[in-house]
């Protein structure tokens, strides 16, 4: 039996005293346990950004890279050990602005990781500028006059480019967002978990507060999983009420099973065969 | 002299230049000739003008000749542009339907024929086989290769081809060409004939390279598409990213969960891969980046060559962190120098980078020997049954050689944690200010072993009084230069760099002691090497040969501007 203490370090955390990513922290120690993982039978790839610092508080093997760039980490690491459980923390920053084009690329190819972006609507490192996400309208100092781009929907760009499994959770329910990751773990492809979070030192418009007046819970509200129609429109739903829950799911083969190569096993476990090379080399 | 014949082949893009060049090539090849070929192209698929020159001869040659011993135009446009560069007494061969020959202009309805064998598509065929009757072989040496070539495609296209050849000796069977010569066919050595690009991508599976991830970028992208090629007989997986970002950081990852891992790209690419590479030094994660370099900056000339991405390569991303820098010259070279990059990468836990060119990458050699695959590939990485207590396994941990012992993540119960923030020996990240001092001192410490796995540059003539320096791909042309030089009474001789950083130092001064005139051949403007090697050594060049147009260097050249400056000293 594993329990969420097993994931826990030594390290001093850094985040400020009420962030929404101290509730997305114990949610995934929660999620790892109840999975059944051992701390050094995870990987986890992260980026730059409050969110990409997650690993550094858990017990687990980890790659902390550039800013926008977790998800091409987790690919070539996929592709070299595609038996390996990856999960990548990334922000809305890091995950939809510098990293964008690989957010796309990363859904199009089905890689078989879950990405967890901790969405505060803000920039948090960098002091309060906005981010894709932030409402428009939002005033902050680089936007004095609030903000004229509209937002970036990242659940319906997911499910426009047929994302296998489009979550959003929340940081104040951790219980409900810890299955929402061992559901992200256990779906076959690619799985994203967009997760509001209040961020109490930079944005005063999304707070708990504010929150805790809209979200609901899809599943008690009879959304089928199914219907990809369905998902767009909840995808959509912001404002008043605001959906939490799986919107969509549904298995295809991973970026990983796509490859015909690997299926004699990981690339890492294989082994160099001089003889093959020579018969090659003989072709010239 | 033996056999020395340059053939050119001009037309547009579309018209199967290249295949006339390729074809004619694997001929000489089966006769146990050796070639030497450059592809000339614009950035386009059709139209414009390219041509494909071969320079055939009885013994190694590794550069291009400047003149033309046969002209084959396959429009108006290629003879207009190359005639000039045709001997008195050679041949040019024109597609055109005239009977009238005009000088030494010889009419072939290369098109017409072609149409009549099958297909349009057979017009460079029709060409290959004019030019071999030219050339004095016989036909069935190109059937056997066309019988080779279309093995795989439906019986009629073969038919095609070979009625094509028929075709074309037949029309030149009355044509007289003062260059042809007897080809000796009893048992000719069969050695190997690659393109340059060719033989990074085999030293690549020679690495025991597993993952290649890339954008597609000319000069570099032939390197992946041979990977690719390979993909289903080779545990490799190529794939192609959403951009050089994503290709360096994937090689990365897959490099930190342990395969070894190879990107390709041109200059432009390698400038938004620089970051990456940067966090593949502070990890101290290993990975191979070959750079073909074209002239810039930013798109500069697409499908040309340079040597100008030296000073780039060698300080690519932010702060300091030990890499390796390496500049092969020759296909045996770049085969050799790409294994020995991803164990060396792998050994020391840093960059390896490639530089080569668009000159290198197109350019189509016969090798001096058959290239062997490496019996056994040494892996670097630890596993837990090499630790004490895997729980307490340390990424980052101090030793004295600055090399800590690599595991692989989730392989056994050592956690692996790698971090692109500065960071303490555990990998988790740190901004204590004797940590980061230990941590740079730690990663610069790996240099001292790196030189000692540096080789020497390679001297041709260790006493003459004029060396020649060069790096990368200009080696077969320097080294003809140095022929013609010393034919002609001039004591010269060179020194070829492929390693170059860790630079070489005492190596270098070894290799320049005793010259009265060390002149510097490059193909960038402002004669980076030599900037280099003055830094390093405080050597000075006391010439310098600049080429920057984004054509290959004739060996020509290099001799009159040896002689210029007055030859002997």
């Amino acid at each position: 039996m594993k329990c969420p203490k097993d994931y826990d370090n030594t390290i001093e955390n850094k985040w400020c005293p009420g962030c929404g990513n101290h509730g997305i922290l114990s949610s995934i120690k929660d999620a790892l346990s109840k999975l059944g993982l051992a701390p050094h039978e995870v990987l986890i790839v992260s980026g730059i950004g409050q969110a990409a610092k997650t690993p550094h508080y858990l017990n687990c093997n980890f790659f902390h890279g550039l800013h926008g760039r977790a998800l091409p980490v987790a690919t070539g690491a996929k592709a070299a050990n595609h038996s390996l459980t990856i999960l990548v923390n990334s922000g809305d920053g890091d995950c939809y602005g510098e990293g964008g084009n690989h957010f796309i690329n990363a859904i199009r190819r089905n890689l078989d990781i879950t990405l967890l972006v901790h969405d505060n609507k803000v920039y948090g490192l960098t002091k309060g500028q906005a981010s894709p996400t932030s409402d428009l309208h939002m005033i902050t100092r680089a936007q004095p006059h609030g903000v004229i781009l509209e937002p970036f929907n990242p659940l319906a760009v997911a499910l426009a480019l047929k994302a296998g499994f489009v979550a959003r959770g929340y940081a104040g329910d951790t219980e409900h967002l810890s299955m929402l990751i061992q559901e992200g773990v256990r779906h076959r492809g690619f799985s994203l978990i967009d997760i509001m979070q209040p961020c109490v030192s930079f944005n005063h418009v999304n707070t708990y507060e504010w929150y805790a007046q809209r979200v609901y819970d899809l599943a008690k509200d009879g959304h089928d999983l199914a219907d990809y129609m369905a998902a767009m429109n909840k995808a959509r739903e912001w404002g008043d009420r605001i959906p939490v829950g799986i919107l969509f799911r549904e298995e295809s083969p991973s970026f990983t099973e796509r490859i015909d190569g690997l299926k004699d096993g990981p690339l890492v476990s294989r082994t160099y065969d001089p003889a093959r090379l020579q018969k090659l080399l003989a072709e010239f | 002299m033996g056999i020395d014949i340059t053939i050119k082949i001009g037309g547009e893009a579309g018209q199967g230049i290249q295949t006339v060049g390729q074809l004619l090539a694997a001929a000489c090849r089966s006769a146990g000739l050796y070639v030497f070929g450059i592809n000339d192209f614009e950035s386009r698929i059709r139209g414009g003008h390219s041509f494909y020159q071969l320079r055939i001869a009885d013994r190694r040659v590794r550069a291009p000749y400047h003149r033309v011993h046969l002209l084959i135009a396959m429009d108006d446009t290629t003879l207009a542009l190359h005639r000039g560069q045709v001997l008195p007494d050679g041949l040019c061969l024109l597609n055109s339907e005239s009977t009238e020959a005009e000088g030494n202009v010889q009419p072939v309805a290369f098109g017409k024929l072609a149409r009549e064998a099958g297909g349009d598509i057979t017009a460079n065929t029709v060409a290959t086989s004019a030019a071999i009757a030219l050339l004095g072989a016989a036909p069935e040496l190109l059937e056997k290769i066309l019988h080779r070539q279309f093995a795989g495609k439906s019986p009629k296209v073969l038919d095609d081809n070979l009625r094509a050849a028929r075709l074309g000796a037949e029309a030149v069977k009355s044509t007289s060409f003062t260059y042809g010569f007897s080809w000796t066919m009893s048992d000719p050595v069969q050695r190997m004939l690659m393109e340059g690009s060719v033989s990074l991508s085999l030293g690549a599976l020679a690495g025991d390279c597993r993952f290649a991830a890339f954008y597609p970028m000319s000069p570099a992208t032939s390197i992946m598409m041979n990977l690719a090629g390979w993909q289903d007989s080779f545990p490799i997986v190529v794939e192609q990213a959403e951009d050089e970002i994503a290709a360096a950081n994937m090689i990365v990852g897959a490099s930190f969960a342990g395969v070894r891992s190879l990107t390709a790209t041109s200059g432009g690419g390698f400038c938004l891969m620089t970051e990456a590479i940067g966090l593949a030094g502070i990890t101290e994660t290993p990975i191979v980046v070959m750079n073909a370099q074209r002239p810039g900056p930013a798109t500069g000339l697409a499908t040309r060559t340079a040597q100008a991405d030296l000073r780039m390569v060698m300080h690519a991303g932010q702060d300091e962190f030990p890499r390796f820098v390496f500049a092969p010259g020759t296909p045996e070279e770049a085969y050799e120098t790409t294994a020995r990059a991803f164990d060396l990468a792998d050994k020391y836990q840093v960059p390896a980078l490639i530089l080569v060119d668009q000159y290198f990458n197109d350019s189509l050699y016969v090798l001096d020997h058959d290239l062997q695959a490496p019996a056994a590939v040494r892996h670097h990485t630890v596993a837990d049954a090499a630790m004490n207590n895997p729980a307490d396994y340390l990424r980052y941990d101090m030793t004295a050689s600055g090399i800590s012992p690599r595991a692989v993540p989730c392989a056994g119960k050592a956690r692996v944690m790698a971090c692109g923030n500065e960071h303490k020996p555990d990998g988790h990240s740190t901004e204590a200010a004797e940590l980061r001092n230990a941590m740079v001192e730690k990663r610069a410490r790996k240099l001292q072993a790196m030189a000692c796995d540096i080789r020497p540059p390679s001297v041709s003539h260790p006493d003459s009084k004029i060396r020649l320096i060069c790096w990368g791909s200009t080696l077969g042309v320097v080294a003809e230069a140095v022929e013609l030089l010393r034919r002609g009474g001039t004591d010269a001789g060179y020194v070829h760099f492929c390693d170059i950083w860790p630079f070489p130092g005492e190596a270098s001064a070894k290799a320049l002691a005793g010259a009265e005139r060390i002149i510097c051949v490059e193909q960038n403007s402002t004669a980076q090497f030599a900037g280099l090697l003055r830094q390093e050594t405080g050597i000075a060049a006391s010439q310098t040969v600049l080429k920057y147009d984004g054509r290959p260097f004739y060996p020509v050249e290099i001799v009159s501007a040896v002689m210029k400056a007055g030859g002997n000293p």
